[in-house]
């Protein structure tokens, strides 16, 4: 007679749990009678403690025997599920390639944003880091450099931080080996590498007598450059190089850390730099070239110290006024490093996120709906399995193993896809952040990629996980009360094709708004003919050419070589040109630079913003090598020299912002009405930064009377690459000791930067083309299944006397009509989430109603090439065929 | 008994799977029974919980080296939940086989004066 389970049968029930619920089935009963026999006879026999110790060993047992069980149950059921991918190997394959395309793309997508936004700078107590940023917002600055004085100012009087250094980025050309070499250099504080808690592999760092005015100059190496220009050399400590006129010797070797806010490839103190060591430099508040870096004090908040420094800037405001417009909106902020570093990238990343998100969403669904559809050919096989005696936890636990081991083999897919494209994305993602270099496949990332693919295929595969719970219930031998589920099962399926639908929507109009942004981007007017054009930036060793006079006779010596070249049709000397790729990485990581003037005739009022204007020398025949056209007055001569009426041009955004778009003939002064340069003529606006940038105010001074050469600009009869070597040669023969980069033609130069649009406008391409396939191959295959299923139905319609247009109506609208619910869906869900795609566009309205419309004709006309296919084939049931089937 | 390949493929026993034979041996038995009776003939030294003695009452199962018995005492009959266990002629054999392997190392340890008195079998 069986009784009720008493505490301790209930206890030892609980206790099997932990084993397999096939042997609990098989010896459950069988062992919980043993232990209740046995417990009787140990209490009667040896009392409590002898029970409490028969309780230990019984709990010791079950675990000891546990695991084993568990991993024999767990290789059966990997044997078993192996057994059944091969026995469909199409829906495997398919199941597979879509699983692990979605898990590709979000890896790949993953790992950049964990490298970059998640994982912590990789200094000592990153969170301590921050940037001090001054900005002048109602000048529509946002990004100020600083002066040495106000570097002072904020390192004596700050509360929050325990260090406070400075750094600026100079291109030096170091001699030491046969050849100039030029070298991207930090200039930075005796203490920045304490700050950031870097220390070297070789030598020392700097130390605060490095900084000293008057020191012998030092230099310490990054890893990177010591490895490539010095391979490795282990005796590198001690040997010098002549830098600037000067003898450096080099104190340190750099470990092989990322480097912020630059690659570097040396660094010096700041009493080393020519400039940033000029007293007349030093003494001027207004001349502004640095970053700050700061550290927090321990304990101290990101937000206390943003109060902190914003106090200091009032105080300055206050004491010079004339430095700080009351009208400039004068501010200063501490923002977190991290923060500041991915800035520009977030946006980015986080639209390739979501867009990567939709993927997983959309290869997910179509998983599942096949899942779905294979139910009725795998519940015959659960079915028997149950009545042959597998519990229903034991068929779960079958399903979840080969859930689970799919997971796992899309995953690896998946992470293959993804090594495999990191590469590409990493260099993609150096043009929005300096972080990009750390990004690799890590840890974490192997992660996500497992438990994405594991959790993704174990959320479409539970759809049929639940489905024979039902079926179990429901007993074998009613199978008419199946309909009722089948049913429900096709809702499901429903569902599920009009939720890809409405994803592959968003997806395709993301996809479409990044790249009419990008056409547009193509479309714009440059203000400047890029065609056969050569361009390079020429780096005079500056301390030879340290007077005007020697610098405008290089700028004549090396304009009348490269003119005299065969196949030049005109050639100018420049400080730089448009899109020039130095001017443009400068712009991106310091912001514009613009010089301030005053127009004559035109006093500042109280606390007014000077006129700022970007400043560009050249040589006469620049505006014509550049095909910018002139539109008032002249361009500069020969004669505009040296000796001459001091005489400028200025672009038409200029002349319509200060002088009502008739500036030729007036006069501004660049040193507060000391001195006046006359406006001679207008010329068109350049897209100087970035094709995406509105044209800033321009001012062009002729390079005679203010020598400084930077750039060459050749425009060429034929192909400019081919007079690369030509020009270069030319150069050499006037100075070898001058170094020449961004050897490239103005098209090049263009074309970069569009670069990183263009991979965006590519990675969503490709997305959306995923997306749009994967929901083809669901609506396609999911109608095949209903008509295959509904053969008897149409063989009767037909039988009946409808006409195969019929049938192949009634088909094509039953799979057109789910996906105008999706694309209903989608449009809604767009216009609700697309917003934030306005800082990657381009004179796209997020809710652009072209691309709205181009994406729908793109979705429903591919949809409904998906749903014809299946359609045919129901118009080509044979009646008598169809019939004889039942 | 040697040369038997199926008997050998099961050889060593581990002691515990190898007194759970020999409690079989001398008749059908259900799980406690098997407990008692090894625990007595072991004076204890061989002591099983019910998790262990239920693995190894699966493996023997599924080896083939014992099987559930249909005839239980008439005394219990009524008890449907307890499951007698029977050792199958493999089993049988394979207990013979692996006492056999330790009268060989008893005899050698006699040889080599390692064990002096008979007796312990």
């Amino acid at each position: 007679m069986r009784k009720p389970p008493s505490r301790r049968n209930r206890f030892y029930q609980a206790l099997l749990r932990i084993l397999p619920s096939d042997f609990r089935s098989d010896f459950g009963g069988d062992m919980e009678q043993t232990f209740d026999d046995q417990a009787a006879d140990v209490e009667q026999r040896e009392g409590r403690m002898g029970v409490l110790k028969l309780w230990l060993d019984t709990i010791s047992g079950v675990f000891r025997i546990a695991p084993a069980e568990h991993w024999q149950m767990l290789r059966q059921d990997t044997r078993y599920a192996l057994r059944m991918m091969r026995k469909n190997l199409g829906y495997t394959a398919v199941a597979l390639l879509t699983l692990a395309l979605g898990v590709g793309v979000n890896t790949a997508i993953f790992s950049v944003i964990h490298s970059t936004l998640l994982r912590p700078l990789p200094y000592v107590h990153s969170d301590q880091l921050v940037i001090l940023r001054q900005q002048a917002l109602r000048a529509g600055i946002t990004d100020l450099t600083y002066s040495v004085a106000e570097v002072n100012d904020y390192r004596q009087q700050n509360h929050t931080f325990s260090g406070v250094v400075e750094y600026h980025h100079m291109q030096f050309t170091l001699f030491g080996r046969d050849e100039a070499e030029r070298v991207q250099t930090g200039v930075v504080s005796a203490n920045f590498f304490d700050l950031f808690g870097v220390r070297p592999i070789l030598g020392r760092t700097f130390l605060p007598a490095d900084e000293q005015p008057g020191a012998p100059p030092v230099l310490l190496l990054s890893n990177e450059y010591w490895r490539r220009s010095r391979h490795s050399d282990p005796d590198i400590i001690g040997k010098t190089f002549e830098m600037n006129d000067k003898v450096h010797t080099v104190v340190g070797v750099l470990p092989p850390v990322p480097q912020y806010p630059d690659e570097n490839d040396v660094y010096m103190t700041t009493s080393a730099c020519p400039f940033r060591s000029d007293p007349r430099f030093i003494a001027n508040r207004g001349n502004r070239m640095m970053r700050v870096f700061g550290r927090l004090k321990p304990g101290v908040t990101p937000k206390q110290a943003d109060a902190d420094v914003a106090a200091i800037a009032g105080r300055l405001q206050q004491e010079y006024p004339k430095n700080y417009p009351a009208d400039a909106g004068y501010n200063a902020v501490a923002v977190p490093l991290q923060q500041e570093l991915t800035r520009q990238a977030r946006p980015t990343f986080l639209v390739l996120l979501a867009a990567a998100g939709f993927v997983l969403l959309i290869a997910c669904a179509n998983v599942a709906n096949f899942s779905l559809a294979r139910v009725a050919q795998r519940e015959r096989e659960l079915l028997v399995r149950s009545a042959l005696g597998a519990g229903r936890g034991r068929l779960l636990r079958q399903l979840l193993t080969e859930s689970v081991l799919m997971g796992v083999m899309a995953g690896a897919l998946g992470l293959l896809l993804a090594s495999g494209s990191l590469r590409l994305l990493a260099e993609f993602a150096m043009r929005l952040t300096s972080r990009a270099r750390e990004i690799s496949l890590d840890g974490p990332v192997l992660l996500f990629a497992l438990a994405a693919a594991v959790i993704t295929s174990m959320v479409s595969g539970s759809v049929l996980a639940f489905s024979p719970r039902e079926r179990v219930a429901a007993g074998l031998k009613e199978w008419n009360a199946q309909s009722s589920i089948a049913g429900r099962r096709k809702r499901v399926r429903n569902a599920l094709i009009v939720l890809q639908v409405a994803f592959s929507f968003v997806l395709l109009i993301g996809a479409g708004l990044t790249v009419r942004s990008l056409v547009k981007l193509q479309n714009v007017d440059p203000g400047f003919t890029p065609e056969r054009v050569l361009t390079m930036g020429i780096n005079l060793n500056w301390s030879k050419y340290n007077t005007p006079e020697n610098r405008r006779a290089a700028g004549r010596r090396i304009l009348e070589q490269v003119q005299s070249l065969p196949g030049v049709l005109s050639a100018a000397v420049s400080s730089s040109f448009p899109l020039d790729p130095d001017n443009v990485a400068m712009y991106n990581s310091m912001g514009p630079m613009p010089q301030d003037f005053r127009v004559e005739g035109a006093p500042l009022r109280q606390g007014e913003v000077p006129p700022l204007g970007d400043v560009r020398v050249c040589s006469p025949d620049y505006f014509k090598t550049l095909g910018i056209p002139v539109l008032m007055g002249r361009a500069f001569a020969p004669t505009d020299n040296a000796d001459a009426l001091r005489v400028a041009v200025v672009n038409q955004s200029l002349a319509r912002h200060r002088f009502d778009g008739r500036p030729v003939g007036k006069r501004i002064s660049f040193d507060e009405g000391k001195n006046w340069t006359t406006i001679v003529g207008v010329v068109g606006d350049t897209r100087e930064f970035g094709l995406n940038r509105q044209p800033d105010d321009e001012i062009y001074l002729p390079i005679e009377q203010n020598p400084a050469v930077g750039s060459l600009v050749v425009r060429t009869l034929a192909e400019p690459a081919m007079l690369a070597n030509l020009v270069r040669r030319a150069i050499w023969n006037f100075d070898s000791q001058t170094a020449l980069t961004n050897v490239e033609t103005l098209e090049q130069a263009r074309s970069d930067t569009l670069k990183s649009p263009r991979l965006t406008a590519n990675l969503l391409g490709l997305f959306g083309i995923l997306a749009l396939v994967i929901a083809a191959t669901g609506i396609g295959g999911i109608l095949a299944l209903s008509v295959s299923q509904r053969v008897h139905e149409i063989g009767i319609r037909l039988a009946l006397g409808a006409r195969p247009a019929d049938v192949s109506r009634m088909v094509i609208g039953h799979g057109m009509l789910l996906v105008l619910a999706g694309l209903a869906l989608g449009a809604a869900g767009a216009v609700a989430i697309t917003p934030p795609l306005r800082a990657l566009l381009f004179g796209v309205a997020p809710t652009d109603p072209w691309t709205f419309g181009g994406a729908f004709l793109v979705l429903a006309l591919t949809a409904l090439i998906a749903c014809s296919i299946p359609a045919r084939r129901a118009t080509r049931i044979d009646p008598l065929v169809a019939l004889r089937h039942e | 008994m040697n040369g038997n390949k199926g008997v050998d493929a099961h050889l060593p026993l581990t002691p515990a799977l190898f007194h759970v034979l020999l409690a079989l041996a001398d008749g059908d038995k259900h799980g406690y029974a098997i407990l008692k009776d090894v625990a007595l003939r072991t004076a204890g030294e061989v002591k099983l919980s019910t998790g262990t003695l239920y693995g190894i009452i699966k493996r023997l199962l599924n080896e083939g080296m014992i099987q559930e018995s249909r005839r239980r005492p008439v005394a219990e009959q009524g008890d449907r939940r307890r499951i007698y266990y029977r050792l199958t002629p493999l089993g049988l054999q394979v207990a013979a086989a692996e006492a056999a392997r330790h009268e060989k190392v008893v005899a050698l340890a006699r040889l080599k004066k390692v064990l002096r008195s008979p007796g312990i079998a």
